[in-house]
């Protein structure tokens, strides 16, 4: 009996802190009726020094349309890889694009910010079309984008 | 002999007239031997956009803004998968949940994004 609570305090142990070091997180961007087609979007994060972090999410999937991500592009040299496994369609004007994640604690209240560049087909690019800092008291707080994110907000 | 110049003449106004409609037609055959094809993007909650899809004339394109599609545009879920053609020589990236999210320590557990579109 006691090598089995043993092992099961060791196993509690053990996941606990693997629980608490991430946490379930939804951005929730809905685009404004723009009259233009499908918007590529860059969602990355800079650390407290302003260096790039990483990316979370490319909506859009031709590499060739990247180069109008223009802070993203900046940030990772194009480097399509930051951007494997976590890359959908373009998000077409009116309609809301939402994700959720596991993203890791200490992305909160320590100074990251959450960018997001923007660029549809035959309209102007706009890189930067957002910034906002992550910490749990920004959390539902809605923000609007510069020119095609009407609103946008990260709940956790 | 003023006879054979009159055959002559008459003989290469029949060539021409001939030969000139055949030319043009032929010139307009090559520019649109390859018409652009019309394609039903999207599945599931993704966008479903009426575009036309052509080959790969429009994939160095790298003016401001980005790219249109007259003569022969893009869309998402086209014939990008090889992954040639990307500005830089990039490979296009590997669609969310055919492979893990990137180790970029971003991520918590590695699962792959939910993603949803209304």
């Amino acid at each position: 009996m006691k090598p089995l609570l043993t092992a099961l305090a060791l196993t509690t142990a053990l996941t606990l802190p693997g629980l608490a070091m991430a946490r379930q997180v939804t951005l929730t961007t809905k685009l404004d009726s723009y009259g233009g087609d499908g918007a590529y979007l860059a969602f990355y994060v800079t650390d407290p020094s302003g260096a790039y972090a990483g990316s979370l999410w490319m909506a859009g999937g031709k590499s060739k349309y990247y180069q109008h991500l223009t802070g993203w592009e900046r940030a990772t040299g194009g480097d399509t890889r930051q951007i494997n496994g976590i890359t959908g369609a373009s998000v077409g004007a009116g309609r809301t694009l939402q994700i959720t994640f596991d993203l890791a604690d200490a992305l909160f209240d320590a100074g990251y910010t959450l960018h997001v560049d923007a660029a549809v087909e035959d309209m102007r690019d706009s890189p930067g079309e957002l910034a906002v800092p992550l910490t749990a008291q920004g959390a539902g707080t809605p923000v609007r984008g510069r020119r095609y994110i009407a609103s946008f907000a990260y709940d956790m | 002999m003023r006879k054979t110049l009159t055959l002559a003449v008459a003989a290469s106004a029949l060539a021409a007239a001939a030969a000139i409609p055949a030319w043009s037609a032929a010139q307009s055959a090559g520019s649109r031997s390859l018409p652009p094809s019309v394609a039903l993007a999207g599945d599931g909650g993704e966008q479903d956009l009426l575009r036309l899809a052509s080959g790969e004339d429009e994939d160095d394109r790298h003016g401001y803004p980005m790219g249109g599609r007259h003569g022969g545009g893009e869309d998402d879920e086209d014939d990008d998968g090889d992954g040639h053609g990307g500005s830089r020589g990039a490979r296009s990236p590997a669609p969310a949940g055919t492979v893990a999210p990137p180790p970029n320590g971003l991520f918590g557990n590695g699962a792959p994004p939910q993603v949803q579109v209304n």
